[in-house]
């Protein structure tokens, strides 16, 4: 069979409904389907869910925490070498200087001629030398080499000749000064003879410098530069320049070590910064080395991963999910199927104990009234008889009227004991070999002058290869017998009865009665087998031939079922066994 | 023609005497299978038809008949029972000759005895 839409939907959404609900209702064992349904759901979601996704958490918790630590670290690392590349550039400068300042000292090295000397060999040696000058105690400049005529000039008031009086030696801030070429200084202190100190002076290109930190910045959206304690960019930056060269980041608090910590950017992004206070051997700097790095973009990895993990997690998750609903929608419906077939055998098994109890109950009754009624009958005959014999009375016809109507009343009430003790006889089942065809046809031919009379077709249709059977053969007399009078009376004139048996299985015969008459409503289809029920007009019929039919298949192990739709006719359906038992409960 | 009647129910077996006597049938009437048992065997009464109730204290109707017939094969038995039935085939649950269920239509059984009079 194809699955439709419909079946479809009954797999995730079952409707655990049905026609009959209302009179089944009470004999269910579980009443709210729907909320054990979505219970079962629920539990088995949370049971199978829950620690996936507690796992998935912890799982990217422990591998965010790594990558982090991991990007610090790197971070870290890098401006460590970078640091020491600063330094180093920076320390050889001043190493040099140092040297020649104390192996030429004062007197030589203001001989022009040996100081543009000493400037080429510097510019050998390292290069990014732009010149060297020789400045006196008071700030002015005694001797100078390079490519400007600055002689004479006064720097007393520069902040690194008043940080090179303090101190052996000095390193400045990176500048444009007078020619607007970024340059820094770098100078170191000496004594002359007399006692007096003099300074020799070296100006440095940044280039070289910038091209050392540039080497070091790897990744998208790395940055590298330096800053000074005040937060003025000393080497471009390429993502934190603010106006006047200020950098956008916080500065890092001071460390004597190469640190790195995780900040945020003016715009809220998260960043990596490695850090170091550059301190030369020599000469203290006022340079912060800064290593900045997006941290999403170290995390770009990661996210990917999560990304993959997080499709797996979702496609898991649909599919769990799948196989959960149709898993409990499937046994759920088993569980409401199954209560729903006890509930309808308990409902029959009710209704029966009902009708037996009925029965029982009846012909207790029925037998105890039926003495007396006897009584009551054989009395009122001897007073009628007494009438008709003696001749005073003869002409009594009022009275012989009036006993006549005690006997009639008497034989009306014989008529429904009688039929109440069909409920429980007394009487043993007699089982013997029955030829159903032959047995139906004697129950027609007793209706055949009424069938002609009323143009009533009765057709039977019952195949040779229905075996005998072997059973009750009064009680199955009785039970077609009452089964046709019924159908006769509710036919109409030029209707049709229809009978046919077929085998139901190997040891069940099926015997359908059925006729095209009025039809029974639903109200009345689920009472006709109580007794004393009945759609005659009143005194026109007792209500217990169909109880009485009923009563008498339940004897022969049977079982009697009516389908019927108002208008169109009634199908009586008898299933009786093939063999009966011999053993019957009286 | 000489009918024997045992029914415990004495009013109702008393009133049907005498309306069996009235249409020309000699009745007698016993309380209990054990006296008519007797009448039978000591007295050495005889009659053409038994009419035997069903249900009875002591020896019940089904036993009577089949020592009724033991004694006297001859005779005619016809229960009389408040085990009513409208089914005919029950006759055929014992050796009876007739079956009527109380109460009866006193034509039923004046026919029943008529047409086993014809018989016998």
């Amino acid at each position: 069979m194809i699955p439709t839409a419909k079946d479809f939907l009954g797999a995730i959404w079952p409707p655990f409904r049905h026609k009959d609900d209302a009179l089944l209702t009470p004999y269910y064992t579980f009443h709210d389907y729907r909320q054990i349904w979505g219970m079962g759901i629920f539990i088995l979601m949370a049971a199978a869910l829950l620690p996936l996704l507690v796992m998935t958490l912890i799982y990217y918790q422990l591998t965010e925490q790594s990558i982090d630590r991991e990007a610090i670290l790197r971070t870290e690392r890098v401006a460590s070498n970078a640091r020491r590349a600063v330094t180093y550039f920076l320390e050889e400068r001043l190493a040099a200087l140092t040297f020649t300042v104390n192996e030429m000292g004062y007197d030589r090295l203001t001989d022009p001629g040996r100081l543009k000397e000493v400037l080429s060999n510097l510019k050998l040696g390292f290069g990014g030398l732009t010149d060297l000058s020789v400045i006196a105690d008071d700030g002015t400049q005694v001797a100078y080499a390079g490519p400007f005529n600055l002689e004479g000039k006064n720097y007393s008031t520069q902040p690194w000749f008043m940080e090179c009086k303090q101190s052996s030696a000095c390193v400045s801030e990176i500048y444009l000064g007078y020619r607007d070429v970024p340059h820094m200084v770098v100078a170191v202190k000496s004594l002359r003879a007399d006692g007096r100190f003099f300074i020799l002076r070296a100006t440095l290109e940044t280039e070289r410098l910038i091209q050392t930190l540039d080497s070091y910045r790897t990744g998208e959206h790395a940055d590298i530069f330096l800053v000074n304690h005040a937060g003025v960019l000393q080497t471009p930056s390429k993502y934190y320049t603010g106006p006047d060269q200020r950098l956008t980041l916080a500065l890092p608090p001071y460390s004597e070590r190469t640190q790195s910590l995780v900040a945020s950017d003016a715009a809220k992004r998260a960043v990596v910064i490695g850090y170091a206070y550059i301190d030369t051997k020599i000469a203290a700097t006022s340079f912060i080395l800064m290593v900045v790095k997006e941290r999403a973009g170290m995390m770009k990895v990661w996210l990917d991963l999560r990304h993959q993990i997080n499709w797996f997690l979702a496609v898991s998750a649909v599919i769990i999910t799948v196989v959960i609903i149709l898993t409990s929608t499937f046994m759920v419906n088993k569980i409401f199927h199954a209560d729903r077939e006890k509930a309808k055998t308990m409902m029959l098994a009710e209704s029966n104990a009902q009708l037996a109890s009925i029965g029982q109950l009846a012909a207790g009754v029925a037998h105890e009234i039926n003495n007396p009624l006897a009584l009551i009958n054989e009395t009122a005959g001897y007073i009628k008889d007494l009438f008709l014999i003696e001749d005073r009375y003869k002409d009594d016809t009022e009275m012989v009227e009036h006993i006549d109507s005690i006997i009639e009343a008497v034989e009306r009430c014989g008529t429904i004991t009688r039929q109440l003790l069909g409920f429980a006889r007394h009487f043993d089942v007699q089982v013997q070999p029955i030829n159903l065809k032959r047995m139906v046809d004697d129950v027609v031919n007793f209706h055949k002058k009424e069938a002609e009379y009323r143009n009533i077709s009765i057709h039977v249709d019952i195949p040779e290869s229905i075996p005998l059977i072997e059973t009750d053969r009064g009680k199955l007399q009785q039970i077609i017998l009452n089964l046709v009078n019924n159908a006769f009376q509710a036919i109409s004139n030029g209707c049709f009865l229809d009978i046919r048996a077929k085998m139901d299985d190997a040891q069940h015969v099926c015997l359908f009665i059925r006729d095209n008459g009025c039809g029974i409503s639903k109200d009345h289809l689920n009472k006709i087998f109580e007794p004393f029920f009945t759609t005659k007009k009143e005194g026109k019929g007792t209500g217990l031939g169909l109880s009485i039919t009923y009563g008498l298949v339940k004897k022969l192990s049977g079982n009697i079922t009516v389908e019927s739709q108002t208008g169109e006719g009634t199908t009586f359906m008898v299933r009786l066994p093939i063999r009966m038992e011999k053993e019957i409960p009286s | 023609m000489k009918v024997l009647l045992v029914d415990d129910e004495q009013k109702f077996a008393l009133m049907l005497a005498k309306r069996l006597s009235l249409r020309g049938f000699q009745t007698d009437v016993f309380f209990a299978g054990e006296q008519a048992l007797k009448a039978i065997d000591e007295e050495g009464r005889r009659y053409a038809v038994g009419l035997l109730d069903v249900k009875m204290p002591g020896i019940g109707g089904i036993e009577l008949g089949r020592r009724i017939k033991a004694l006297d094969p001859a005779m005619k038995i016809v229960f009389l029972t408040g085990h009513g039935s409208d089914m005919d085939y029950q006759v055929g649950a014992s050796e009876a000759d007739g079956y009527l269920p109380k109460p009866m239509k006193i034509e039923d059984l004046i026919d029943t005895l008529n047409r086993l009079k014809d018989e016998g």
